[in-house]
């Protein structure tokens, strides 16, 4: 296999609470019936309540220098996505107050640039990516891939941040939300999951999730299996090539349909996670990478496909070998 | 030979009407005497109407009125029914199979009866699949209760008389080649769903094909079979047959009629995925869990439909053809222009 920027390592940090869905209803974070969730794989969620969005990056983003033994000196870039300014300092609990900060001068107070201080990465350019909502990762690692290739950078480091403010319930379309965050590092030659190729397509017509959330579901479906096959194809490879398919954390209910007019006959997906943690906007397709390597079902070599949906709307694909 | 003296029900519906203006203009023809609840605006002399329903005993004609038909009429055509396919098979049955029960009631003893035309719909063949004969008595299952009332009335109109003739056309979508569309029907309605992004799959098979006609082909095929002979204890397909549209190619022509509105090709509204009927099934199960009732709606305005896209079938109109000297317009000559014209325009008239 020839080196070409793929993904060298990923981590991912989870707050502490993790609430059942049943314990999301009680205490009316929920719209949808418990048991309805729960049909749809949801079991529980991470739920940040001391932690804030900055730590929950400082703390995926550290484990991921110090798991892999990087010198700091040696990440070229930093892209950060998620929570912003004042906001990704906040409790959740405080969210709403904090959010004043985004009117006033601590607008300015970026945790991009925070964490490039704190995790001392002094030699990282950074770039922040905003408004890509669960596909902001997948959009870092585009664009790292991009820098790797057209500036000859060696390492970007992707971190993305995001949590549901309190007062926003836990549900989104039906689907059981949980706060996180996830690095994703990038390198120009990397032994591993090789980064083949991308496909995103985004529908501006979209752009108001609230009041066009029926349109949206409808139209889920159809784009995303369009951008599946489309990713694949641009991958060079055919449908019955994929061995995994690393989901984000919708309900698995539509990810069966999904699964199936996707036609990828020798496909597996990665479900494991849907029940354990719901889905996060930070990164649920590298978290479950992550955790499917740990546990040795995805084996070198293997072709992955990668897919999200965000608000906004935005249906992105990428192609890795393992 | 005298001309023959009709009883028509339906009088006033969209493809009622149509056989009327035929038959008016046929010379073989003198007086037709049409059920209606309302005076036929705009009729001709020769059309007479006839106060009643298909819903009372009798027909609601008056007693007088009645011996005078049973007198004079020759031929009956019986054109009346709901056609909607989102109605409860109760409602279905009372309008079509006991309407049709009361009309073979009340005309069993008028004497002078040749014919007795009943107009029936080519998807009485259900869920059936494969080429179905003209021939074929319908049995089975059916996609939805309209389907299942004409076939029992089918089966009431063979048992109970001689003379039987039925006209089974397919869905009418349109009025003629142009597509015109004077009545909105659930083709439409579909149509209007896929248009405005809230439908995202379509189940078929893979020989799937829409049989649709314009509504000058269905009544030129009714009036013909009004006034041909040798055609007692037959059913003819009124339908595309050869001409019906894969899907396929169904889809291109739509979308491409879609894009040609500016303000709807830069939504980039998704084309639906065709699908198997299983993963269609899962769809509308998902959507009656976790869909707005907005969507649900929709889903469910299809689903007593649009699966019959999932049992490919071919209507056989060997006889139809032969009927009236050529076959039926290809679907792919008009379903351009009346998707256009659907697109551009609401239509007029709305069936439920």
């Amino acid at each position: 296999m020839s080196a070409a920027p793929g993904i060298a390592a990923i981590t991912y940090a989870l707050p502490a609470a993790s609430p059942s869905v049943r314990q999301l209803a009680a205490a009316g974070a929920l719209q949808s019936e418990p048991e309805m969730l729960e049909r749809f794989g949801f079991g529980h969620v991470c739920l940040a309540v001391d932690e804030t969005p900055y730590d929950l990056a400082l703390s995926a983003a550290s484990a991921l220098l110090r798991e892999n033994d990087l010198d700091p000196l040696s990440i070229d870039a930093l892209i950060y996505g998620g929570a912003p300014g004042s906001i990704a300092f906040s409790h959740p609990r405080d969210a709403a107050d904090e959010a004043r900060g985004l009117c006033d001068v601590r607008r300015f107070q970026y945790p991009a640039t925070r964490l490039q201080f704190d995790l001392g990465i002094e030699n990282a350019s950074v770039l922040g990516l905003d408004q890509l909502a669960c596909t902001t990762i997948l959009g870092a690692v585009r664009v790292a891939r991009a820098l790797c290739i057209a500036e000859g950078l060696e390492r970007v480091l992707c971190v993305s941040s995001e949590f549901y403010p309190a007062a926003a319930g836990r549900e989104a379309i039906t689907n059981c939300t949980s706060d996180a965050a996830c690095a994703v590092l990038v390198e120009r030659n990397s032994s591993r999951n090789r980064i083949v190729a991308g496909a995103t397509v985004t529908k501006g017509y979209f752009w108001s999730a609230a009041s066009m959330r029926d349109e949206v579901m409808a139209s889920y479906f159809p784009t995303a299996a369009h951008v599946m096959r489309r990713t694949v194809a641009a991958a060079g490879w055919q449908p019955s090539d994929v061995d995994w398919v690393m989901p984000h954390n919708v309900s698995a209910t539509s990810w069966d349909i999904l699964f199936r007019i996707a036609a990828l006959p020798n496909a597996r997906l990665y479900r494991d996670n849907i029940a354990r943690i719901g889905h996060t906007l930070a990164g649920d397709n590298f978290i479950n990478l992550r955790d499917a390597a740990d546990a040795g079902v995805v084996m070198a070599g293997d072709k992955l496909l990668l897919f999200s949906y965000g608000y906004g709307a935005h249906w992105t694909g990428l192609a890795l070998e393992a | 030979m005298r001309p023959m003296t009709c009883f028509i029900t339906g009088a006033t519906g969209l493809l009622g009407g149509e056989v009327v203006a035929r038959l008016v203009s046929d010379p073989g023809v003198g007086t037709i005497h049409a059920l209606t609840r309302s005076p036929i605006v705009g009729g001709s002399a020769r059309v007479v109407p006839v106060g009643g329903n298909m819903l009372s005993d009798g027909l609601g004609i008056a007693r007088s009125v009645r011996n005078r038909l049973a007198r004079e009429v020759t031929t009956v055509v019986h054109c009346a029914a709901t056609t909607s396919f989102s109605q409860s098979l109760d409602v279905a049955r009372t309008a079509n199979t006991k309407g049709t029960r009361r009309l073979l009631e009340v005309t069993a003893d008028w004497p002078n009866i040749r014919r007795w035309v009943f107009v029936s719909t080519a998807f009485v063949a259900g869920l059936r699949t494969g080429v179905i004969d003209e021939a074929d008595i319908a049995t089975g299952d059916w996609a939805n209760a309209y389907e299942q009332s004409k076939a029992e009335a089918e089966a009431l109109v063979r048992d109970a008389r001689e003379d039987w003739a039925i006209a089974r056309p397919a869905t009418v979508v349109c009025d003629d080649a142009t597509g015109r569309i004077s009545q909105v029907n659930a083709v439409h309605r579909a149509l209007r769903l896929y248009f405005s992004g809230l439908a995202a799959m379509l189940p078929t098979a893979e020989h799937s094909r829409l049989d649709v006609v314009t509504t000058e082909y269905a009544a030129r095929g009714i009036a013909r079979l009004v006034m041909a002979r040798d055609v007692e204890r037959r059913a003819f397909h009124f339908c595309a047959g050869n001409g019906a549209m894969p899907v396929g190619q169904l889809l291109d022509a739509t979308y491409e009629s879609f894009l040609r509105v500016p303000a709807w090709r830069r939504k980039g509204i998704a084309r639906p995925v065709r699908t198997d009927l299983e993963t269609y099934r899962m769809f509308e199960a998902a959507v009656e869990d976790a869909g707005s009732e907005r969507v649900r709606q929709a889903v469910r305005s299809l689903g007593h439909f649009i699966p019959q896209l999932a049992y490919p079938k071919h209507f056989d109109t060997t006889g139809a053809d032969a009927l009236l000297g050529e076959a039926a317009p290809d679907v792919a000559s008009y379903w351009e222009r009346m998707v256009d014209t659907l697109v551009a325009a609401p239509a007029a008239r709305e069936v439920a």
